[in-house]
């Protein structure tokens, strides 16, 4: 049979699968902070110190001012009494003030103080109340009762969309609050919340709008290059720094709480500052597990080199390091450190002990983001190891020459991690940013039945409502289970318009169903997946809808069964010790639990 | 932290220890010439109520009630505890009169399910972890699903683009009912690899036969099997570490029930020295 040629037509997207796909190069404005920056926007800010007097050739051609200006900073207005930042909420940005003048509460236990806000109060529920959960939660998922989103509002604030679709919380009666309690005023021309931008620390105190204001919104990165380019933002903010937090940090920590305050003073005055890596390192390191480990540790940022002269002391302010050392071709991860923790104190130690140079004994990397400390040596050895106590000190170090591809020793925490943590397990943990946790959900598979009383005692204990899946990534027979870990850097809580998603007076990273607007900014922040938009019903079941008929969406996650009795009722439900939630910082307690 | 062996050993001192008080304060029962049996029944009867408390506490998660945990390792010893009781009452002799034969026979029932249990919950957890894939028990029938409709219409395109007949006869004789719904129950529990070696080799044999497109065909139809076979594998296993409990509940039910009605009847029909 003769064959039947058929004309094909010509396809432009067969065409195109055939030949190399080509758009145009990602780039770093190719999304700017705010839609509707103009020029006429960044001309009028540049007329007004500091940036009037900033000088533009300081900046290079791929990232210049006016670039910054357009692309990595927004005006905002606000009206009287709207609160600007929440205190104890996490944030990306600064503030200039262009116009106007806001107001910064002193009193801890003020009107806006974060327990007083509109935010539920988390008190464990009584003997009754929880038994009573056994009748009263619902049979049917998510449901509410949309009376109380009428009247869910607390003493001090509401959220609210404004005309301008913008979220804002307004507080009432402001001139009564500025009676009542001290505060003090931020004016125009002067910045605020850049430590916190900066360092991703909580927001130290709550800033509202005295009166009708114009702020210039800076997100980290461009705030991260003004202070690189510009002496005068640089002196100021880390003038600020040391003024306000870095004391305090000082203090807190062991190594130099002997210190009296004179040398303690001379410490934070030679104190540096350095951070490493990306800070929206939760947007891209999914796809960095999946390279190899040498791949990715070339997408670490490398803070200190084995076998260089250990300059100083680094102490992590946030984010994560990660201790590796070399083994064979490549590195070998020892540990990883986090906030409050120190790298190269036993080099320092040893070297100032024995009059020797010995050099630092593992390379510090920065695992997504860190913002470190570095106190020099030569100040350590002058004002600090003198007075310090022998509990303190690190054990003598092993020479690295003599131990290549073994482990040496850092300090008694560390050595015993290496001993106890298997390598690949350690990585897993590191790869994953799973150290992220202080309430991880760990499950021991080999002890696991899979009987789900775990997850039966989580829905009993949210209205019938599991708030995590017994699933999900697992190494050396321990599965990381799919429930919020409560993250030491909570990166779910960057860019909540109402600061739903807040921190617990307890620790806990919560969300307030009431004052949620499910805009899935923190479900799509989460880097493990942890949190849940789920449509709200009322008690027949029906979907509660919005005035535009569409259904009302609300973030949900793990909240550590804040309001129940005794605790995370997954953990305490579980009959064979199988699971646990772990602080990935105490890895004594890790090893413990794996060990046992 | 305690280890599990220092708890094991903990508990096993405990037990014996509480065993031999037991049996010396039956002893002294005896010798002072009171009837023991009331005095073993009760100690039974309560470490029994003891014991059934579990399931209680496993339904009141929210309440301050101690961990599961410390429930479990409670239940663990105290039902051996019971075992001893139970001997201690029965006088090593079986019992006579249907309410006793069937107490005796629901009393070995429960112990025997518990000691599978506790087996079985020692043991296939560790073989699942290490068997391939770790699946939800409730997404085992979507997996199962999702692979049969993806075999099928595998099969289908490839018999549409080949025209060859020789792939989709053996899936419908051999392979159909092999993804249709969970296989070799028995032999997974056993640990045995016999079916999936076997169906393997039909595989292989048929292989020799065909052209190169069908072997590769084949080669891809040999990797689904084994997936089927680990979905199978996980169900038999999780299916078991949960069905022994629909043994063992119900029959502890059954026992409180009918261990109230002996005692009733026990201080009923007892006539004593009055």
């Amino acid at each position: 049979m003769a064959k039947k040629f058929v004309r094909i037509p010509f396809s432009p997207l067969k065409n195109a699968m055939a030949l190399p796909s080509q758009i145009t190069r990602p780039e770093r404005w190719d999304v700017p902070f705010g839609d509707e920056m103009s020029d006429d926007d960044v001309e009028r800010i540049l007329a007004i110190p500091p940036f009037s007097r900033i000088d533009e050739r300081a900046f290079p051609r791929s990232t210049p001012l006016r670039g910054i200006l357009l692309n990595d900073t927004r005006i905002e207005r606000y009206t009287p009494g709207e609160l600007v930042v929440i205190e104890k909420d996490y944030g990306n940005s600064a503030f200039f003030i262009l116009s106007g003048t806001v107001r910064v509460e002193l009193e801890k236990e003020g009107e806006f103080h974060e327990e007083k806000l509109w935010r539920k109060h988390h008190n464990p529920k009584g003997w009754m109340a929880a038994l009573a959960q056994l009748w009263r939660n619902p049979k049917l998922p998510e449901t509410r009762n949309p009376a109380q989103y009428e009247k869910q509002i607390g003493k001090s604030g509401e959220p609210y969309i404004r005309s301008d679709r913008k979220v804002r919380i307004r507080l009432k009666n402001v001139s009564q609050i500025l009676k009542k309690y001290k505060t003090v005023p931020i004016e125009k021309g002067q910045f605020f919340g850049e430590i916190s931008a900066l360092g991703r620390t909580p927001r130290t105190a709550s800033i509202f709008a005295e009166e009708e204001t114009e702020l210039l919104e800076i997100r980290w990165q461009g705030l991260r290059e003004l202070r690189q380019r510009v002496p005068e933002i640089k002196e100021h903010i880390d003038r600020l720094y040391r003024e306000r937090a870095l004391s305090a940090e000082l203090q807190d920590h062991p190594i130099f709480a002997h210190l009296p305050g004179e040398d303690l003073q001379h410490v934070i005055d030679q104190t540096e500052f350095a951070t490493f890596g990306n800070y929206d390192w939760f947007a891209s390191f999914n796809r960095l597990a999946e390279k190899k480990t040498s791949e990715r540790l070339k997408n670490e940022p490398l803070i200190a080199l084995e076998g260089h002269h250990p300059n100083g002391l680094m102490i992590v302010r946030s984010g994560f390091a990660r201790v590796s050392h070399a083994f064979g071709e490549g590195h070998r991860t020892i540990s990883y450190i986090g906030k409050g923790q120190s790298y190269g104190l036993s080099e320092i130690v040893h070297n100032w002990k024995h009059q020797q140079q010995e050099p630092y004994q593992y390379s510090l990397r920065a695992i997504g983001y860190v913002d470190m400390l570095l106190i020099p040596t030569v100040v350590m050895e002058k004002l600090v190891l003198p007075g310090l106590s022998q509990k303190l000190l690190p054990p003598r170090l092993e020479k690295l020459s003599n131990n290549r591809g073994q482990l040496p020793e850092l300090d008694a925490k560390i050595r015993r991690s290496q001993a106890e943590i298997d390598d690949k397990f350690l990585e897993f943990l590191v790869e994953n940013r799973f150290m992220n946790g202080t309430a991880t959900m760990l499950i021991d598979m080999d002890r696991c039945v899979h009987c789900d009383d775990c997850v039966r005692a989580c829905a009993a204990a949210h209205n019938n409502n599991p708030r995590f899946i017994r699933h999900g990534p697992t190494e050396w027979e321990i599965m990381v289970a799919n429930s919020c870990m409560h993250c030491m850097d909570p990166v779910c809580m960057i860019g909540c318009p109402t600061g739903a998603i807040h921190r617990s007076s307890q620790g806990q990273v919560v969300i307030d169903d009431a004052t949620c607007i499910g805009c899935t900014t923190c479900a799509n922040s989460c880097p493990y997946h942890n949190i849940r938009m789920v449509q709200i019903r009322n008690a027949s079941g029906k979907l509660i809808l919005g005035n535009d008929n569409a259904p009302i969406i609300k973030a949900t996650k793990c909240d550590l069964c804040i309001d129940q009795l005794k605790g995370p009722a997954c953990q305490r439900a579980c009959p064979h010790d199988a699971l646990k939630r772990i602080n990935m910082f105490e890895r004594e307690s890790l090893i413990a639990w794996l060990n046992r | 932290m305690m280890t599990f062996s220092k708890r094991r050993l903990l508990g096993i001192s405990f037990l014996f220890f509480i065993s031999l008080l037991l049996w010396i304060a039956n002893e002294l029962v005896v010798v002072s010439l009171n009837p023991s049996h009331f005095f073993t029944g009760w100690v039974l009867l309560v470490t029994l109520l003891g014991l059934t408390l579990f399931n209680v506490r496993k339904k009141l998660p929210f309440l301050p009630l101690g961990s599961a945990s410390a429930w479990t390792q409670f239940h663990i010893y105290a039902g051996f505890f019971s075992v001893v009781s139970f001997v201690l009452h029965v006088g090593w002799k079986f019992p006579q009169g249907p309410i006793q034969v069937v107490l005796f026979a629901l009393f070995v029932g429960v112990t025997g399910s518990g000691i599978f249990g506790l087996f079985l919950s020692r043991t296939f957890p560790a073989l699942i972890t290490t068997h391939g894939e770790n699946v939800l028990f409730e997404r085992i029938p979507v997996f199962r699903n999702k692979l049969r409709a993806e075999l099928e219409a595998s099969v289908l395109d490839f018999v549409d683009k080949t025209n060859s007949e020789t792939v989709a006869d053996f899936y419908i004789e051999r392979l159909s009912n092999f993804f249709d719904r969970p296989r070799n129950y028995w032999h997974h529990l056993l640990q045995s690899t016999r079916p999936l070696i076997s169906l393997l080799h039909e595989i292989e044999i048929h292989q020799r036969f065909v052209n190169s497109k069908e072997q590769e065909f084949l080669d891809l139809i040999k990797g689904m099997v084994k997936q089927k076979n680990n979905l199978d594998y996980q169900y038999a296993l999780q299916m078991t570490l949960k069905g022994w409990l629909f043994v063992h509940i119900p029959m502890t039910y059954s026992l409180m029930i009918i261990s109230v009605l002996h005692a009733f009847i026990a201080y009923a029909f007892y006539g004593g020295v009055s």
